[in-house]
């Protein structure tokens, strides 16, 4: 592991027997887990790169018991990793040899599903996907759709913010939650939001979403709920360059059609793709370019022409436009399974996660392919072209030496270059511990300094997840202390009126 | 009163740094049109932002603004309009209902009042399009958060917090926004003679389906007491209804054609379309029928946020039980509600009522007694505004920026 976590505690570490104890007078049963083989499955999250066995695992299945759990780690300074299904790209639950990892797989259950008011409460450990098929039935759905849908949960989405191919359209996690039932670490329970489209007061949704799991635990959510488009068309579009691709992406939006998702594979993915799934993708271009349009049928046929239209005057060489559903499903296949696609041709793949002005992608593929030259190491391109979100896959084996190190050095190269375009370090996947000591690439140490602070409000002892998201941490009296200037002298040189 | 005119960031960032060592709160103000919103705060020195007013970039092709936080509206608007662009959170107007000059304000004070319009329902409100900032906090330290590009999850979302926090967190010197091609295209379904409650419904069908209604407003017929301006022609026979779709041409159509044979059990639709139908949206949005020049200019006005559903049922109880005038936005979740003048404005009243269907209640126009009075923000349970105080705190420890205006009592 190259990364640094915090040091673990020999004095809780030596006193684990009776914390195993205490937690299993809170969560009675299989609830506690301390056993090293049943621990295996919790060591790592979807960044398994990294694992650490954690020093012991609880599932508690209700309220009390996590506001107890959390309570009884507060009162004794025991760190705790929240964990939903443990889908993270970003190492978010990767456990702390000295800390409780506290998965809420247990927390199943959809509580309410409300039509009239187009919202579904549910507990946070029900899987994105299942609060659509929940509502599939009266045609809704739930629309962050993440890759990762089938497993990961609401609750883990919240802590991400998770995006997903449609998210141009219909927004992040973020925009598509109202409110939340939330344990802080001291154990008490707040309720944060409505079913109302709107909360009262500071925006605490907006912080808690996305805060990957440093703040408080989630323990109940509602989201918001749409009904299903009428139609869904795609077109697929081939470019001989890849840079044609990013100027039809721009073109696209900068012509005000924003479509429900519009994504862009380079060459290798494409083969990738194509020998994966055998969705008929080219093979003799560049860039080749998803774009979904939705809305009743009228509208996608009129943009669908117009879609087309500019393609062809950026030199798409090759342009196939779904005629049925079963058709617009192959289209995306590829482009779906284009992560395990690239797992059939490397040993190893990273995946990044940066996002960059649209208008910046040709520029920041030839960094990448610089990059590629310089480390010696392949690396295929998806894109959520619409969002400027780039997922290069950087291609290695773990087993050749140094060949990890190597491509983790591309990988920040790249989220440097990222930043250096005008972006970020990430657009979806989150900080977690793979890109925590970049963050001084975005952030001075006084806008980090303002983040932390409001993670003191939270939990002012730092026990909820650290070593993820903060490259140094800081005791909250020190971020806390205010520095006064200038002495009595009020406004030295400031006009008044 | 000491009025402190900001040049520049490094200004605010000097300013507050001075307000700190002189234990002198600050009142943030960019126009000062809705310095009337809020508890009175406690200070005689007011920061104006106003000077701090360039455009930074502006990129019609990645649909991205950036533009430092005293800038005029209505400058932004005409410089986005002039791409054919706006702002999707469609940010209220408040000269009317407050009665202070029209097409004043700043874009910081618009932020931070967070007051989105109709499209709220479709597109989210200024939280959701605030893509960064840059700001300096009550530790007097310049920060920025967020960036420049629509999809980022680099770091807390700090951006949420700031917006609709009534300058209570930090000064905003610059912000990042989203913005959005304007529709080709809009068609206003109008249904003539529901109630409430009818209305309420009608509403929760057309947003419960597929055709991307992007307004849902009720206007009972008392709303038209001094009806001026482009709710005239609408209200002549009593309450309307009215379901806005926008988009291009022939979309719009069809969907308008759908949506009134799926709601033909509540009566005949007419239809407004462009022009027309952005002004009707206009005045809901600004909520004109109780514009401060109007017939009920001296009653307080409430903004309730509550569950759609709820909402037809519960204004027009309010209504009933005070005398006071209610219309509706967002499908029945947003109440506006003009109550006749009492010692409280109603709101112990309003508030208990609230709390059965989980609304929250804030008074947008009130006297400076009225407001020192009592909560104009909606109370917290203890644990949240508890919360909530250590948050301010985490961006303001000493209570400089904006003392007082969204606590009845001020913290410390």
């Amino acid at each position: 592991m190259s990364i640094m976590m915090p040091v673990p505690d020999q004095a809780i570490l030596d006193r684990r027997s009776s914390i195993v104890a205490a937690l299993r007078a809170i969560v009675p049963g299989e609830g506690v887990i301390d056993s090293a083989a049943e621990m295996q499955p919790y060591e790592s999250d979807g960044l398994t790169a990294y694992r650490q066995p954690p020093m012991v695992v609880v599932l508690p299945d209700t309220t009390e018991q996590v506001s107890r759990v959390l309570r009884y780690c507060h009162d004794n300074g025991i760190k705790v990793v929240p964990r939903g299904a443990g889908t993270s790209l970003s190492g978010g639950a990767l456990p702390l040899a000295d800390g409780v990892l506290l998965g809420m797989g247990k927390f199943k259950r959809i509580r309410d599903i409300d039509y009239e008011n187009r919202t579904v409460v549910t507990e946070p450990g029900v899987t994105n996907l299942a609060i659509s098929q929940a509502v599939a039935h009266e045609g809704f759905y739930y629309a962050p759709d993440p890759s990762s849908q089938i497993a990961c949960t609401i609750g883990g989405n919240i802590g991400e913010n998770s995006g997903g191919v449609h998210c141009l359209k219909y927004g992040m996690t973020t925009n598509n939650v109202l409110g939340c039932e939330i344990v802080l670490i001291s154990g008490e329970i707040l309720r944060v939001g409505s079913k109302a489209p709107e909360q009262a007061g500071y925006d605490l949704m907006g912080i808690i979403t996305g805060s990957e799991g440093l703040l408080g635990v989630v323990t109940e959510v509602t989201v918001r709920i749409l009904k299903k488009p009428e139609t869904a068309r795609a077109l697929m579009i081939g470019f001989p360059q890849v840079e044609a691709s990013g100027e039809c992406v721009a073109r696209v939006i900068g012509a005000g059609i924003i479509p429900g998702g519009m994504e862009i594979m380079d060459k290798p993915a494409i083969h990738a793709a194509e020998a994966f799934v055998h969705a008929g993708y080219p093979l003799d271009v560049e860039a080749l370019l998803i774009v979904e349009l939705d809305g009743p049928a009228v509208e996608v046929d009129e943009l669908i022409l117009r879609v087309e239209k500019i393609a062809r005057d950026c030199g798409a060489t090759t342009l196939q436009i779904s005629n049925s559903e079963q058709e617009r499903l192959l289209f995306w296949a590829g482009r779906k399974a284009a992560f395990p696609a690239v797992g059939r041709i490397s040993p190893d793949y990273l995946c990044m996660d940066g996002t960059i002005p649209r208008g910046k992608l040709p520029q920041a593929l030839a960094r990448i392919r610089e990059l590629s030259e310089k480390y010696g190491l392949g690396v295929a391109n998806v894109f959520h072209a619409g969002d400027g979100n780039l997922h290069p896959l950087i291609l290695y084996d773990a087993n050749k030496p140094g060949e990890m190190d190597k491509a983790e050095a591309f990988g920040a190269d790249i989220l440097r270059a990222c930043v250096e375009f005008g972006g970020v370090l990430t657009g979806e996947h989150g900080v977690g511990v793979e890109k925590r000591d970049l963050m001084p690439e975005m952030f001075s140490d006084i806008d980090l300094a303002q983040q932390m602070r409001l993670k003191c409000a939270f939990d002012p002892q730092g026990l909820l997840n650290p070593g993820k998201v903060f490259p140094t941490l800081h005791r909250c009296a020190e971020l806390g202390r205010v520095h006064v200037h200038g002495g009595k002298l009020a406004f030295p040189d400031l006009p008044r009126f | 009163m000491d009025i402190l005119k900001i040049r520049d960031a490094k200004d605010v960032e000097q300013a507050v740094q001075a307000a700190i060592a002189a234990e002198q709160p600050l009142e943030i103000v960019g126009h000062g049109t809705k310095r009337a919103v809020g508890q009175p705060t406690a200070t005689n020195a007011v920061l104006d932002l106003s000077a701090l007013n360039g455009v930074t970039s502006y990129e019609p092709n990645e649909l991205i603004l950036t533009v430092e936080a005293g800038a005029p509206m209505a400058d932004i608007k005409s410089l986005i309009d002039s791409k054919n662009q706006e702002f999707d959170f469609e940010p209220m107007d408040t000269s009317a209902l407050l009665g202070t000059a029209s097409l004043s304000g700043t874009i910081g004070g618009t932020i931070a009042a967070g007051l989105a319009g109709p499209r709220r329902i479709k597109s989210g409100g200024a939280r959701d399009h605030l893509l960064g900032v840059a700001a300096v906090s009550g530790f007097g330290e310049s920060f920025k958060a967020g960036g420049r590009v629509v999809k980022n999850v680099t770091g807390y979302d700090l951006c949420k917090l700031i917006a609709g926090s009534w300058g209570t967190l930090a000064v905003m010197t610059e912000v990042t926004l989203k913005v959005m091609p304007k529709a080709e295209h809009e068609v206003t379904l109008v249904l003539h003679g529901l109630d409430d409650v009818a209305a309420n419904r009608a509403m929760s069908a057309a947003l419960g389906s597929s055709f991307d209604v992007s307004g849902a407003a009720h206007l009972p017929q008392s709303a038209f007491r001094g009806a001026i301006g482009a709710l005239a022609s609408l209200g002549s026979q009593g309450s309307v209804t009215l379901l806005r779709l926008e988009g291009i041409g022939a979309s719009v159509t069809h969907r308008a054609n759908s949506l009134t044979a799926a709601l033909a059990s509540f009566g005949k639709a007419d239809r407004c379309e462009d022009t027309a139908s952005q002004a009707v949206w206009v005045a809901i949005r600004d909520v004109t029928p109780f514009a401060a020049s109007g017939p009920l200019g001296a009653w307080p006005v409430w903004r309730i946020v509550c569950p759609p559903a709820s909402g037809g049922a519960f204004g027009r109880e309010l209504a009933r039980e005070t005398g006071g005038d209610v219309i509706y936005d967002w499908g029945g979740g947003l109440i506006w509600a003009a109550l006749p003048p009492s010692a409280d404005a109603h709101a112990g009243h309003l508030r208990a009522k609230l709390a059965a269907i989980e609304g929250h209640a804030t008074l947008i126009r009130g006297s400076d007694p009225l407001r020192r009075a009592i909560d104009v923000f909606h109370p917290h349970s203890d644990g949240v505004a508890a919360l909530n105080r250590r948050v301010k705190s985490s961006f303001d420890p000493r209570d400089i920026l904006n003392r007082g205006r969204m606590t009845l009592v001020p913290p410390i």
